[in-house]
């Protein structure tokens, strides 16, 4: 939140930044009048009873009616920011990329161009994206502070989100409702390019990769198949894969993209990523290395 | 005939056999308030201690990034467990054994309107927390988070029984908070004595009494909810799974109806013993009592106005958001009026800083620190950002620890005498004190700044991204300071009962009606009554040239 | 009345109970609001107001017997305190094996709690009704024994008149569902 890189974020910051300013003007008050007392009027030896005061009925309006007036101001620029952060969306918008969350990742996919990938987000800066949120099972939430604010993704209820940012980057989030085992690594990356480079990432998202027709990879594109890989990974049971070889990082975040962690994952997901739903295939190391390449040459 | 109760076990004396009236079996048989008010204050701090212990869990395995100490599925039961046992099962009986032992005593009654129903809502509160920790050794604890979401909760994602343990013994606690809440209510409305109205009764009791009706109104959308559950697992019915017409949101919206107003239910009775504490040791009278107890008042109503904003993220829609936003800027106004009021108590008073009393005053400041953060989740666009993060972890804690803990302790220090007959020691308690004071900013405040930066709540682990690791560390070596303080606590406890320095009737010259008998109590509580003519009857008897009924109070 | 104890506390878990059957209607009623063609029987296809309303009238009834069981109380004639008590028991009865033969019947039907959300929210509903009714026979049971044995020797109970109390919400909270569930499939 410290180093917002939308419109949305940005005003967000700023009313949490004046918020966190009335904060501490109020907290030093209290504090301060709270030490004051405590030092001022400390109990003396030999003293008697103090005047026994009851209350004052003014102060109690003052001090009544101050806070609320306080509070009137926020709550109007709290409308106006809830406008600034989060605009409409005018009905009959077609979302630019539609996420949607699974137990323990996100499913990416832009309808208009058709491409489908996962966990990590590539979006055109200096465009303003509708995001559909869903989910396929359990309440998730879609959360990249950096771009503004969280949106709960739940099963059977579509929610929207305006992304856009004029800052290319990569920017981080993390899925921030409890989903279960691996909510901790359920996390999100959105990579923002200039126009003409995600025009290319998309091309790209969109052919087939090249793969040798001999060697390892080779290999790895049979096992792939035969081991049935290909089933869950292509029916949305678990991520796609056809481009994962350009994603910087594997099972929603959890491991940088090398091929030595693809390899530790292949080997065993569940000593990665315990709870996920990916089982051990008890791979042998020859079937992992094949794989391995496939899966790394699937740019 | 007068049987003290046996809380000051005196040297070489034998243990008692378990039939005489002294004996463990009078404890289980009782229906004496007092017995249970102190049965009910055991069972908390056994709660606590556990509680205290799956923290500690939890804050090794986020010491570092990346750590392995906790696995995932462990960590998950640990978090639940902890976040369910503090709050069902140590702070609001905690403040329920307060309301207990005192509501009688302060209102010049003998015991609590429905004895018999007391002890049972002591058993099965006591009955629900142990099926709920009996999960862990019958298929797994809980573990979806103390407010458990559907679908989630259901068994098609939750297949151990945990769920089931966990609904079945907070329906326990439930009903047994219910049953409380109704005692306590016609015992304020009905056994005061003659002269002491509703206003001059102390702002312990008022806020008990406000405290009661909430739990009246907000136990059963729980309730509703948790059958609901149950039933959906059980019996495979349809109430929260999306995929045959449920709605998980339902869950949420009944949850949360319960949800908001138990945060108000655990921390009324608090303010209330502040209300009590600080006049005392600053020898002055609460500054306000009329708008202390009013707005309370007010609060309790509008406790059920602001629930939803805990949905702010789930997309109701901007009106129904903003308008729960209002309401939750509302109830600050009556909520902050009394730290003036506080403040204004001490102002101009001899302030004698007790063990107690370092508590209260800290709490002004723990609280409003809390108090704020809550203020700007009130704030719909920061709440879209920092809801379900580290702030709003610090946040919570900021309020139910540094708030309601801080007050009870405060609590504790100020009626242990009057329970056992002996004082705390003031050496120890000092200690306790600052070692709580440093551990627990020390744990919560740096979380604050997680949460701003991106840390998402209830995540077993973390990546290292910069900061977060140093941060998160700090947070745990704060946590176990607190667990050390913690230690002290008991150790004063211990040695205290022993051998600290014998109370009397009235150790802090303080003028409620509990100060006008033996310490502890005899059985039938009261073998005379001063006079109520005013808030203050002690003060009034040992001021007769200057008693509070002249003031008009 | 508000300053004895027992009747107060009654009151206080009555208004305590009427959340807790709010809510559960309101599930109800939300989840029928919202039901869709072809999702399995609802209350238009498998209620039968007529059938329904028949034995509730003999629950209707149970608070005029227990009324008059007050007022044999309150004339201390234990004869009718014992009959009036007796019927109002007898009544009760009579309404829950009315309901489990209702519930037999859509069971065999297959409208179970599992069926679908028609059948989820109806047998909690109406199931948490039930179990409250079958509370107060409990209690009113009690209170006949005790009479059976002597007791009430004064024209007034708080007992009594709390559980008479309890007894009325109950068979309100029948007047609601009855009207909500049943009665709107008439109009």
């Amino acid at each position: 939140m410290f180093n917002p890189v939308s419109s949305q974020a940005q005003s967000i910051t700023n009313l949490f930044n004046l918020t966190m300013l009335i904060a501490a003007v109020i907290l030093l008050l209290v504090t301060g009048l709270v030490l004051y007392v405590s030092f001022r009027y400390r109990a003396r030896p030999g003293e008697g009873e103090p005047r026994q005061i009851f209350g004052h009925r003014n102060l109690e309006i003052a001090w009544t009616a101050a806070p609320a007036m306080l509070l009137a101001v926020l709550a109007g620029l709290t409308l106006h920011t809830m406008r600034l952060s989060d605009p409409s969306i005018p009905s009959q918008t077609q979302p630019d990329v539609v996420i949607v969350g699974h137990q323990w990742w996100w499913e990416v996919r832009y309808p208009k161009s058709g491409v489908v990938t996962a966990n990590e987000i590539h979006l055109p800066v200096g465009q303003k994206l509708l995001a559909q949120i869903e989910s396929a099972d359990v309440i998730h939430s879609f959360w990249v502070p950096q771009l503004g604010r969280k949106m709960d993704a739940i099963p059977g209820h579509s929610n929207h989100l305006w992304l856009q940012t004029d800052q290319p980057g990569i920017y981080l989030g993390t899925c921030a409702e409890y989903c279960g085992t691996e909510h901790a690594w359920m996390r999100i990356r959105v990579i923002a390019q200039p126009p003409g480079d995600f025009e290319a990432w998309q091309q790209a998202q969109l052919q087939s990769p090249q793969i040798p027709s001999e060697g390892d990879a080779a290999k790895g594109a049979q096992i792939f198949q035969e081991k049935t890989c290909v089933v869950c990974h292509t029916n949305g049971i678990g991520p796609d894969l056809t481009h994962v070889g350009s994603r910087d990082t594997l099972a929603a975040g959890v491991l940088e993209n090398t091929p030595t962690n693809m390899t530790k994952w292949l080997k065993n997901p569940q000593t990665v990523k315990p709870g996920s739903n990916m089982p051990n295939f008890n791979l042998s190391d020859a079937e992992i290395q094949a794989l391995t390449a496939y899966l790394e040459a699937s740019k | 005939m007068t049987y003290p109760i046996p809380l000051v076990p005196e040297t070489s004396k034998p243990l008692p056999s378990l039939l005489e009236p002294e004996g463990l079996l009078s404890w289980v048989a009782s229906v004496d308030h007092k017995q249970i008010g102190l049965m009910y204050l055991l069972a908390s701090l056994a709660f606590f201690l556990v509680g205290g212990l799956e923290a500690l869990l939890m804050r090794i395995q986020l010491g570092t990034p990346n750590n392995t100490f906790l696995s995932p599925a462990a960590y998950n039961q640990i978090f639940t467990m902890h976040g369910t046992t503090m709050i069902f099962l140590v702070v609001v009986p905690m403040l329920v054994g307060f309301a207990t032992y005192l509501v009688p005593l302060m209102i010049g009654a003998r015991d609590m309107a429905f004895p018999r129903l007391n002890a049972f809502s002591f058993w099965i509160f006591l009955f629900g927390g142990l099926l709920l920790y009996y999960s862990f050794i019958a298929g797994g604890a809980p573990d979806t988070g103390w407010f458990s979401y559907a679908p989630l909760s259901e068994r098609a994602y939750s297949t151990s029984t945990g769920l089931d343990y966990w609904a079945l013994g907070l329906l326990g606690v439930g009903v047994g908070t219910v049953a409380g809440g109704i005692n306590l209510i016609v015992t304020i409305l009905t056994r005061r004595i003659p002269g002491m109205n509703l206003r001059r009764v102390p702002l312990f009791v008022w806020m008990v009494l406000v405290n009661a009706f909430i739990i009246l109104f907000a136990l059963p959308p729980l309730n509703a909810a948790l059958v609901m559950l149950l039933i959906d697992r059980l019996l495979n019915a349809h109430f929260f799974t999306p995929a045959s017409g449920g709605s998980p949101l339902m869950w949420q919206h009944y949850f949360w109806a319960f949800g908001h107003p138990e945060v108000y239910i655990m921390i009324l009775p608090a303010w209330g013993m502040i209300s009590e504490v600080i006049p005392v040791f600053s020898r002055k009278p609460i500054f306000g009592y009329e708008f202390v107890a009013g707005s309370s008042v007010a609060i309790g109503f509008l406790s059920f106005a602001v629930y939803a904003h805990h949905m702010f993220t789930v997309g109701l829609g901007h009106p129904f958001d903003f308008a729960f936003s209002a309401a939750s800027m509302l109830i600050a106004v009556p909520t902050g009026i009394k730290i003036f009021n506080w403040i204004a108590t001490m102002w101009g008073g001899r302030i004698r800083f007790t063990t107690s009393m370092l508590f209260a005053a800290s709490f002004l400041i723990m609280f409003t620190i809390g108090g704020i953060t809550g203020v700007t989740f009130a704030i719909v666009p920061i709440d879209w950002q920092l809801t379900d993060s580290y702030y709003v972890v610090a946040h919570f804690h900021y309020v139910l620890f540094g708030g309601t803990l801080f007050a009870v302790f405060a609590g504790i220090y100020y009626w242990f005498p009057k329970m056992t007959g002996r004082l705390l020691s003031e050496k120890w308690g000092k200690w306790h004190f600052w070692l709580t004071l440093i551990g627990f900013n020390l744990t919560f405040f740096v979380q604050h700044i997680l949460g701003i930066i991106g840390m998402a709540r209830r995540a077993y682990t973390y990546p290292d991204l910069p900061g977060w690791g140093t941060m998160n560390m700090i947070s745990t070596v704060g946590a176990f300071v607190m667990g050390l303080s913690v230690l002290v606590f008991i150790w004063n406890i211990i040695v205290s009962l022993r051998r600290g320095q014998p109370a009397g009737d009235n150790p802090w010259q303080a003028w409620t009606l509990e100060w006008a008998t033996t310490s502890p109590p005899p059985v039938h509580n009261f073998d005379r009554l001063p006079p109520v003519r005013s808030r203050r009857p002690l003060w009034d008897l040992a001021h007769p040239e200057n008693p509070d009924w002249k003031h008009g109070k | 009345m508000l300053t004895e104890k027992n009747k107060l506390g009654v009151i206080l878990f009555i208004g305590s109970e009427t959340i807790f059957f709010t809510l559960l209607l309101l599930a109800y009623l939300y989840f029928q609001a919202g039901a869709t063609a072809g999702s399995g029987p609802t209350a238009a296809s498998s209620l039968n107001p007529l059938t329904t309303g028949l034995f509730s009238l003999f629950l209707f009834a149970s608070s005029y017997t227990i009324w008059r069981a007050d007022k044999s109380l309150a004339r201390q004639s234990r004869r009718g305190l014992l009959l009036w008590l007796l019927a109002t028991i007898v009544l009760g009865v009579i309404f829950l094996v009315g309901q489990g033969l209702e519930w037999r019947h859509l069971i065999a039907e297959s409208t179970t709690i599992s069926r679908n959300l028609f059948g989820t929210t109806f047998f909690t509903l109406t199931g948490f009704h039930g179990f409250h009714v079958l509370v107060g026979l409990v209690a009113l049971a009690i209170v006949l024994g005790l009479a059976w044995l002597g007791d009430f020797n004064s024209p007034k109970s708080s007992a009594i008149e709390s559980i008479s109390l309890y007894w009325h919400f109950v068979d309100v909270v029948w007047v609601v569902i009855f009207a909500v569930v049943y009665l709107r499939l008439l109009l």
